[in-house]
């Protein structure tokens, strides 16, 4: 994205599509080579999710004594964490132009 | 302070306990305390990594003026995001339903709509670096000088107050030591800021956004799932309370008399939507700073339209949780002035509902939600005073002609001395708890006249220096005094308030409506008798006078406004579903 022409500071925006709109505003990193905060996100969040996903596989035979604790909620939402984090790195991680 | 200052007193009159003789409300794991230490390792690596990119002013004090909208927009709804308010809120929908959903809804969507559409390009296309540096270009020093004078003592003392109310949480829920938990925490915020300014403190907000709301979710999630959904929870409701109405939000505003709050809607429209609401996040330094550092005019006037939406949803993890504990709940919660051992009050029902569904693992992530809501209010009040001392105090009245280098040295010290002080504070509100509820009202009192005053300045070009600052003083000077009027003799709650009935939020609403208008008469009148500027020195920072971007050009969904209608119309649309 940072190779589209600069739009001026006033004005802002250009012609593009929806999937256009979300990249811009989504993945554009904050300064040259800085990584995005995106890509901080995806890392506590995928690191989160394991932690959370592992203790949920570990205590699967012995849950805890919380309501409802027989739907195995670390299990699902750790899971949901690590796809999460797993994104967001992925599409935020900088790659070298060819 | 819209939602925080309002309820704070009831949120610490709960926690605050002197003798320590509350018992821990949950116990920790290994894994929990892991997942809380990862979130300190990771916030100060954030500062530690943006300190390079840390170099000028710009940098420092506003991110460079980099930030996309999506990240302007998640910092703006985060720092406003803090524990006191989601523990505060959820209490109150447990003690008066989802009324408690006006502060989230008619006291905040409207408000940071018009901030996007109508208000923001004349802070971003000005070039201004604070709230106050706006009021210097528009009405001149003196103007400038009393709203930073008092924000920047306000927001440091508010600091230390959001700290020691922090440590306390801390201690009632898990036993954590108080000192323990001012000093690593605010030494935490004081570095990443101090590191990376501007930069480390959005950044830590957007992922405190993220973590804030991964952690609270699930509780709805599982609460829902445990009524047997929306219509579970409103039969389950009516079931333990009959003959109250908790689960409609217009329908007992007619009257003072027929709700528990002691509200009627005129005040939530005109005082807490038009006036209250309008001032906090069109006006406090600390929120709208967050918009100032988007990238360019079109990212500024969506940010806060991007901010509306998270903002409406934020009801799902505090207003829900709350509405769920009188459904599920097999005991009743108390006023915390009611407390009897072995009970608990109405602002403890978001921790019971975490510890109801959440075990070790998740939650470490709850807590670790908490913390990192505390964090990001305390980020956000260090940045504001460091950009506010240094630009609006230091450069304009001490010392004008620094190199940038300096500037920024500065603004490094004094995000640490600021902290010191916050810490000082805090250490104060520890010995003398009475204390806190007077920081929270002077905060207050200078809101709904600075809005007036940033209001009038923005749209009437004949406003003048003089005006804007008699109007800004009457207008705190008459909030004070309708404040202490009240505090002193009770009864004259319906010389403010307009009944005798009026609670302390109707009343609150009221001064603020009165502050606003008396504000923007004083300044209309003393405008009148004093010269005006030329359209020429106005350009850029009135209506009328400057040239705004045409959006024309751009597409549909690329349009801010577009996108403040769909939001407007998701509002009105809640507003009918749970009339």
């Amino acid at each position: 994205m940072d190779t589209k022409p600069q739009a001026s500071r006033e004005g802002g925006g250009g012609k593009g599509s929806g999937r256009q709109v979300a990249v811009d505003l989504m993945d554009r990193p904050e300064k040259p080579h800085m990584l995005p905060v995106w890509f901080f996100i995806g890392v506590i969040l995928a690191i989160y999710g394991v932690l959370i996903l592992a203790t949920g596989i570990y205590e699967y035979s012995d849950v805890p004594p919380t309501v409802l604790a027989n739907l195995h909620a670390p299990i699902w939402w750790g899971a949901l964490l690590v796809v999460v984090g797993v994104v967001y790195i992925e599409r935020s991680y900088p790659r070298k132009k060819p | 302070m819209t939602h925080a200052t309002m309820l704070s007193s009831m949120t610490l009159a709960m926690f605050f306990d002197p003798g320590g003789a509350a018992a821990r409300m949950m116990s920790l794991h290994p894994v929990d305390y892991a997942i809380i230490v990862i979130y300190f390792v990771m916030v100060l690596a954030i500062g530690f990594y943006l300190k390079k990119y840390t170099q000028s002013g710009e940098d420092f004090f506003l991110a460079g003026r980099e930030m996309t909208a999506w990240v302007a927009g998640l910092s703006f709804v985060s720092a406003n995001l803090g524990t006191l308010e989601l523990m505060g809120w959820a209490g109150n929908a447990y003690q008066y339903g989802i009324m408690a959903a006006h502060w989230y809804w008619v006291g905040a969507i409207p408000a940071m709509l018009f901030l996007g559409i109508v208000m923001m390009p004349f802070y971003y296309i000005s070039k201004t670096h604070s709230v106050p540096g706006y009021l210097q270009m528009r009405y001149g020093r003196a103007a400038s000088g009393l709203s930073a004078v008092s924000f920047a003592v306000m927001t440091i003392l508010m600091s230390g107050v959001n700290m020691f109310a922090m440590a306390l949480v801390m201690k009632v829920m898990l036993g954590w030591n108080l000192n323990f938990s001012i000093w690593v925490s605010s030494l935490t915020v004081g570095v990443y800021v101090a590191l990376g300014g501007l930069f480390s403190a959005i950044f830590n907000e957007v992922v405190q956004f993220f973590l804030i709301w991964f952690g609270a979710l699930l509780i709805p999630i599982l609460g829902l799932t445990e009524s047997g959904g929306w219509s579970g929870v409103v039969a389950r409701i009516h079931q333990n309370f009959p003959n109250q109405d908790f689960t409609h939000m217009w329908r007992p505003m007619a009257h003072f008399a027929d709700n528990p709050m002691g509200v009627q809607w005129v005040g939530i429209v005109f005082g807490l939507g038009a006036v209250l609401s309008m001032g906090y996040w069109t006006t406090d330094f600390l929120v709208v700073q967050r918009v100032i550092s988007a990238k360019d005019v079109r990212a500024a006037k969506l940010a806060p339209v991007i901010g509306s939406f998270f903002k409406m949803a934020v009801p799902l993890i505090v207003i829900l949780p709350g509405l769920l504990g009188l459904a599920v709940l097999p005991f009743h919660l108390v006023p915390a002035s009611a407390m009897q051992p072995g009970q608990h009050s109405f602002d403890e029902v978001l921790p019971l509902m975490l510890a109801r569904y959440c075990g070790p693992g998740l939650l470490g992530l709850g807590i670790t939600a908490l913390i990192a809501g505390f964090m990001s209010g305390m980020a956000g009040n260090v940045s504001a005073f460091a950009t506010v001392w240094t630009y609006d105090i230091y450069r304009a009245f001490m010392r004008k002609d620094a190199s940038d280098r300096h500037y920024v040295t500065m603004g490094r010290w004094c995000t640490m001395i600021g902290l010191l002080i916050s810490i000082g504070a805090a250490y104060i509100v520890t010995h003398f708890g009475s204390i806190m509820d007077y920081v929270q009202a002077l905060f207050s009192f200078f809101i709904a006249p600075l809005f007036g005053t940033v209001l009038i300045g923005m749209l009437w070009k004949r406003a003048t220096g003089p005006g804007g600052f008699w109007g800004l003083l009457a207008g705190t000077v008459s909030s004070i005094g309708m404040f202490t009027m009240v505090e002193l003799d009770p009864s004259k709650v319906s010389l403010v308030a307009l009944s005798p009935l009026a609670k302390p939020l109707a009343v609150d609403m009221w001064r603020a409506l009165w502050s606003g208008i008396i504000c923007v008469v004083v300044t209309a009148v003393v405008s009148l008798m004093t010269k005006p500027k030329t359209d020429v020195q106005l350009v850029g920072l009135v209506y009328g006078a400057t040239e705004l971007p045409s959006e024309g050009h751009l597409p549909l969904v690329k349009r801010p406004i577009f996108w403040a209608g769909v939001s407007l119309s998701l509002f009105l649309v809640l507003q009918w579903i749970f009339w």
